[in-house]
């Protein structure tokens, strides 16, 4: 079984997660609730391994999952936030060419002399996130997190993959710079546009879907130490509700644990008409949406969710 | 010790697991559904890390290592029902390689109406399936000029059909239409400019100073600066999403309209999508570089072709599914359509504020504006009307290039009540 085709994980992390019922139990111990099947995409993208593709609406835990994974490894998480226009010096790496201006002239006012391989030498160097992540030493890999890869452009996806298939990079200057511990890869996309056809063939994917109330609860009572169980359930049942409703912002996990707090901060200990409310801004964000939730009524909001 | 060991009956041997995975990719494919050999591969990888001792772990191995959008979720599910019977029913459990062997089910609807894959067919042949698409599938072999050097077809050009850019694209024989949809879809259509985030080198000093360039330029001639380098933000087009009413009332139309998606989608990478009673997003099947072809294609994928009209609901659709997420944020949006529908206008009005808070412009093409005494009175089309930015007709060729200069933004600004009409 040990001599596969291809390498696997490293025995390190094999043994810290041995199948994917381990991997929910320390998920979990890292506060982060993964449902079977996330679990096991994050299993296969940390044991086969593969970089991972993970889509689902805003708020459902994509970037979370990353970190947690990361902290679970006890390794470093290097993220990498797209946007439109990203080029490898803010991906990989960069001179620091102030630095190796002030370096000349500190040596011409000391009369020292000062070669190209001094400025040229790693303290000059600029690491951005995709460096770090491929730099690495260990003992376990580094989790690099691409977020919102779909904002790129398509030349960049393209330039990175090629990067991370190779788990190294040349500097020219420097010379080749290989992985000893070649990261994990994860990445989220929005879907504002089609990834190329090559990212998602050597990707692992998985849909993230809208978690019901009783898991929202749960995560909301991890999230906000502070709030009683009675509450969390209550305000998870309530956003339950506003997303039936055709919102165009539904609430989502964050405005469940924002709303929490917010409810915990005032000491509201239970969700009813006036204080849902007074306090509706925590949740719902939009004008259009609060005049259709405000037609329904508070009472139609709290109505049957224990309040 | 963590890693116990599975039950020895649970783990399948490595050959089981492998084929496994070959007939079960094998009966994706089958169905329509994109998955590359070496995704067999790894799916064997997958279940050897993964011994499917149930359905449930079969399944989301299985999912995870062969799925690669969220579209595709319904094909899988239908198909892996079928192949391994009873889905997530544990009393199933049948892992059984037998199973997989099976031939590819008969029975799933999704699987059906989903077109096979490109290589199954001869270039410009016609899907097996039967096709209930209108005369934008019909389109005969005769098109086989589509690759004269007249990428660049000016509209002012004088032609023999000058007769043919004058009529309006309802009173258009087949024959005639062809013609017409084999020059729509070489209209140069280019969106207004705007600034992007990336730089370019420039000469001069009022752009920004780039410290990097100058000092890298510095390190080739020695150690001194002695030029200055500057850069300014470059100019991006603007992006162009397009949205087609299919609807009945509007097919004599909507068979040019079309057109003119497919070429806005292969020469100004514009996002298409066509409505009736619901939005189907159809780049991905205009991109295809045989237009006959790629029509076909995105006739298979609206089967609601030629139906009612829910003007409303589909700008909802798009905003949810397309706009918001980046589609139409600072983008161009022509909506084509007669404001024909059979929904409350104050829904149009709402709906269309929405767009509006989202597009750089919108501009509104409504064939029915060229009948004499026509006035943007009906339901919809007036709710629509104080959130376009430009009212264009499009109905026949010469009107096109008022839709061109519309999306170029030298339109007429609608919206600031200036100009005569």
């Amino acid at each position: 079984m040990t001599t596969a085709a291809r390498t696997g994980a490293e025995e390190d992390v094999q043994r810290r997660i041995p199948d994917v019922a381990a991997l929910i139990s320390a998920l979990d111990r890292n506060d982060y609730l993964a449902d079977v099947g996330l679990a096991t995409a994050l299993f296969l993208a940390v044991r086969l391994p593969q970089p991972i593709l993970l889509e689902g609406e805003a708020g459902v835990g994509k970037t979370e999952a990353a970190k947690a994974l990361a902290q679970l490894l006890d390794t470093p998480l290097y993220r990498l936030q797209c946007y439109e226009g990203i080029d490898a010096g803010e991906a990989l790496y960069e001179w620091n060419h102030q630095r190796q201006l002030l370096g000349i002239r500190l040596a011409e006012v000391r009369d020292a002399s000062v070669t190209e391989t001094d400025l040229y030498s790693p303290e000059y160097l600029l690491r951005r996130p995709l460096l770090q992540a491929i730099e690495h030493p260990g003992p376990r890999p580094a989790v690099l997190l691409l977020d919102e890869i779909d904002r790129a452009d398509a030349e960049f996806e393209a330039f990175t993959f090629e990067l991370l298939a190779e788990a190294a990079v040349t500097i020219p200057e420097l010379g080749t710079i290989r992985a000893t511990h070649p990261p994990i890869v994860i990445l989220t996309s929005n879907r504002t546009r089609d990834l190329h056809d090559a990212l998602t063939r050597r990707c692992l994917y998985h849909w993230i879907d809208y978690p019901g109330p009783e898991r929202i609860a749960e995560i909301v009572r991890r999230r906000v130490p502070a709030s009683s169980g009675q509450l969390a359930l209550q305000a998870a049942a309530v956003i339950t509700k506003l997303r039936t409703l055709d919102l165009a912002k539904a609430p989502g996990i964050s405005e469940a644990i924002d709303w929490v707090s917010a409810l915990a901060v005032l000491g509201i200990g239970q969700i009813d008409a006036t204080t849902a409310e007074q306090t509706l801004g925590a949740v719902v964000k939009n004008r259009d949406d609060l005049e259709l939730v405000g037609a329904r009524g508070a009472e139609w909001l709290v109505a049957g969710t224990g309040g | 010790m963590a890693g116990t060991l599975q039950p020895a009956a649970a783990a399948l041997p490595a050959v089981e697991s492998a084929s496994l995975a070959a007939a079960f990719v094998t009966a994706l494919r089958r169905a329509g559904l994109s998955c590359s050999p070496d995704r067999a591969v790894r799916l064997a990888e997958a279940l050897r890390l993964i011994p499917p001792s149930d359905a449930g772990k079969l399944y989301w191995a299985c999912r995870v290592v062969l799925v690669s959008s969220r579209e595709q979720l319904p094909v899988f599910d239908a198909v892996f029902s079928a192949v391994f019977r009873g889905g997530f029913d544990p009393a199933a459990r049948s892992g059984s390689p037998a199973a997989a062997a099976a031939p590819p089910p008969g029975g799933p609807e999704q699987a059906r109406t989903r077109p096979s894959p490109a290589e199954d067919r001869a270039p410009g042949q016609a899907p097996p399936q039967a096709r209930t698409a209108p005369a934008v599938a019909s389109a005969g072999p005769d098109g086989g000029d589509r690759n004269t050097p007249g990428r660049e077809a000016v509209l002012a050009m004088a032609s023999t059909e000058e007769r043919l850019h004058q009529m309006s694209f309802a009173q258009l024989s087949d024959a005639e239409v062809r013609e017409i949809r084999r020059l729509a879809s070489r209209l140069l259509l280019a969106t207004p400019r705007r600034l992007s985030r990336r730089t370019r080198k420039s000469e001069h000093s009022s752009a920004r100073l780039d410290v990097r360039a100058t000092v890298r330029a510095a390190r080739r001639s020695g150690t001194d600066t002695t030029r200055l380098l500057y850069a300014r933000r470059r100019e991006q087009r603007r992006k162009l999403v397009m949205l087609c009413d299919v609807s009945g009332s509007m097919e004599p139309y909507a068979r040019v309209f079309v057109s003119l998606l497919q070429g806005a989608v292969a020469t100004a990478g514009a996002e298409a999508f066509v409505f009736s009673t619901r939005l189907t997003r159809l780049t991905r099947q205009l991109a295809l570089r045989d237009p006959d072809e790629a029509l076909a294609r995105a006739a298979e994928a609206a089967p609601d072709w030629a139906g009612g009209t829910r003007i409303a609901e589909s700008i909802r659709h798009f905003v949810d599914e397309h706009g918001r997420r980046g589609v139409a944020r600072g983008a161009v949006v022509v909506i084509f359509s007669d404001g024909w529908a059979q929904e409350d206008p104050a829904q149009v009005a709402a709906q269309m504020a929405r767009l509006r808070r989202l597009a750089h412009r919108i501009i509104w093409v409504n064939p029915r504006k060229s009948a004499p005494g026509y006035q943007p009175l009906a339901g919809g089309m007036a709710a629509a009307m104080p959130y376009c930015d430009a009212f264009v007709s499009g109905h026949n060729y010469t009107a096109l290039a008022e839709v061109a200069s519309a999306i170029r933004g030298n339109g007429q600004p609608l919206r600031k009540e200036r100009g005569n009409s």
